[in-house]
């Protein structure tokens, strides 16, 4: 059984169909890339799933649960946390107050009364230790994505979504930040689902590479398969 | 900044607040009646301000209810004692719990759309409980004004003064230890972005329920001892002018910091004491003011005293 299973997973905004029976799988386990052009649909994925949008049609299962239209709170105490794409910290507090809220809604997480320390671990751990106290709105984006990626793994989390937390990195920093998701999963033994435009880190990290299209499931497989695969070559080229 | 310094703050918060309170300990019974009232009425402000802060300034609700609460308290304190003889007292903790139960039956209508619907729904209450008091003549006499009886047998302005003291006291206590405890984290997530705070599993309707239930208590408190102080309870205490007064006073003063509400208070009502003889207007005036301050200093007069300190303590260069 898949930790995390969509069936048919449909959702349209407008006239605009961003799913259109999506069906998906995640392994227990493994780091699974999202991959597809833009407004593809794989943010929305991801909202879906996170209790953010109800789908119009469709299943979310996780750990076999059905868990489709349970709130987003619900979803993330279950253990399924998500990053922003567009990142979204609480501005006014500080980047330690900012883990905390996520460590304190969680009830996995063994903070005791003392979070502060606690919340400062998950800080170094993406090397915001030095900017504890300061207040989020003081950050640049690529402080801002680490801090999504602090209080997502605050939330002790068994499935973690990542959307594009690469962004504003060079080369040497994406290398980095690929071993730091092998980490995640090896060390903290997390299910990762990733979606990034940088193919080159999906292929260095992922199993398996789901492709969206136009709300479309279009293909699955492993990493170097699916960069060859002719309809994935179309559906970036465009026609 | 913030949580770095906490400890330091939280000893400076206790400090200026003891030394203050101890200041004005001994102040009144040098003063003029007239100023012994005009701090009285100070102290329920910083009551009714701080509290209304609770929901606006810390979870981003504005409820237009608040003096609606106070007024609950009032009549709800103030009718047990003239009709059923019951203890001042023992009426001022009934009032309190009465707006804490009405706050979370109006919350329950309401707080899960938020926002506007928040706003609307508690205007509309404010309404429907002003014409309930002016039209149940028999229980409430009305426009008139119920006489009701004080806390003291003996009427005394320092005792009153001493008691509003206590009760702000008190109520800052609860804001304060509210604000720092893991609900208030809760609080200023849910200010700050719901969506990412749903996300990290903050129930945030519930929060946002607490937030008002806690607040309209602290209203009702209020206006119970007021009430008592007054003698005379009118449909004024509940009025749209009072809740507006009090909103002034928290935009004026510094929303969404502890500071701001006390020194909005104090410095409104002295203020309207020197005005009060260039006609009624003065709510109106301070709703202007207050309009002004949000769109230009949304940190009110708290914020403009801390703006120079905080820019220079600001990480700018956080690399
Ligand atoms: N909240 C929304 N309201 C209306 N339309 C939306 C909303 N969210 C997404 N869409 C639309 O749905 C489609 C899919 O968007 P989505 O953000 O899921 O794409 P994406 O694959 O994440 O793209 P990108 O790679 O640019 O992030 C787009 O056409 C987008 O405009
Ligand atoms: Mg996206």
């Amino acid at each position: 059984m898949a930790l995390l299973e969509g069936q048919g997973l449909s959702k349209r905004f407008g006239g605009v169909a961003a799913l259109d029976g999506v069906n998906f799988a995640v392994e227990q386990g493994t780091i699974v890339g999202l991959i597809g052009p833009n407004g593809a649909g794989k943010t929305t994925l991801f909202n879906v799933v996170a209790g953010m949008f109800r789908p119009d049609s469709g299943r979310v299962l996780f750990r076999g649960e059905d868990v489709t239209n349970l709130p987003a709170n619900t979803i993330c105490r279950m253990g399924i946390a998500r990053t922003f794409q567009v990142t979204r910290p609480f501005l006014k507090m500080t980047c330690l107050e900012n883990v905390a809220v996520a460590m304190i809604n969680s009830p996995r997480s063994e903070h005791g009364r003392d979070w502060r320390r606690a919340a400062r671990t998950y800080l170094d751990y993406v090397e915001l230790g030095h900017l504890a106290s300061t207040e989020a709105r003081y950050l640049n984006v690529v402080q801002k994505k680490r801090l999504e990626i602090a209080r997502a793994l605050a939330t002790k989390p068994e499935l973690v979504m990542l959307d594009e937390v690469l962004g504003g990195l060079n080369t040497q920093e994406i290398g980095r930040a690929v071993e730091f998701v092998k980490r995640l999963r090896d060390e903290r033994k997390l299910t990762i689902c990733w979606i990034e435009h940088v193919m080159g880190a999906i292929m260095g990290a992922a199993e398996k590479v789901i492709v969206l299209d136009q709300g479309k499931h279009l293909m699955e497989g492993p990493p170097d398969a699916v960069v060859k695969d002719q309809r994935v070559i179309q559906a970036y080229l465009g026609d | 900044m913030r949580a770095k310094g906490l400890t330091v703050t939280e000893k400076r918060v206790l400090i200026s607040l003891f030394v203050v309170s101890g200041l004005l300990c001994f102040l009144p019974p040098g003063l003029s009646v007239y100023q012994q009232h005009v701090l009285i009425v100070s102290l329920f402000y910083v009551m009714m301000a701080s509290s209304w802060n609770l929901v606006a300034g810390y979870t981003g609700q504005v409820s237009f209810a608040h003096a609606a609460f106070a007024g609950i308290g009032a009549y709800t304190s103030g009718i047990l004692a003239a009709k059923a003889g019951i203890n001042p007292w023992v009426g001022v903790v009934a009032g309190a719990a009465a707006a804490a139960l009405l706050g979370l039956a109006v919350g329950v209508l309401c707080l899960k759309m938020g926002g506007i619907y928040l706003s609307l729904t508690t205007l509309g209450f404010s309404e429907i409980l002003r014409i309930i008091i002016t039209n149940e003549y028999e229980v409430t006499r009305g426009t008139m004004g119920l006489q009701i009886p004080g806390l003291f047998a003996e009427y005394s302005k320092l005792s009153y003064f001493y008691v509003m003291l206590v009760g702000a006291l008190f109520t800052l206590i609860v804001v304060r230890l509210l604000i720092h405890s893991n609900l208030g984290l809760n609080f200023r997530a849910v200010q700050n972005d719901e969506r990412a705070a749903s996300s990290l599993g903050v129930n945030v309707v519930q929060v946002r329920l607490l937030a008002f239930t806690f607040s309209s208590a602290l209203a009702g408190m209020a206006g119970a001892l007021y009430g008592h102080y007054l003698l005379l309870i009118t449909p004024e205490i509940p009025s749209l002018d009072q809740q507006f007064l009090v909103l002034s006073m928290t935009v004026i003063g510094g929303m969404g910091s502890f500071f701001g509400p006390i020194l909005g208070a104090f410095s409104l009502e002295i203020l309207s004491e020197y005005i009060r003889a260039y006609g009624e207007y003065h709510v109106l005036a301070f709703g202007l003011v207050a309009l002004v301050v949000a769109r230009f200093a949304p940190n009110g007069l708290v914020g403009l005293i801390t703006s120079r300190r905080d820019k220079k303590a600001s990480p700018a260069a956080a690399a």
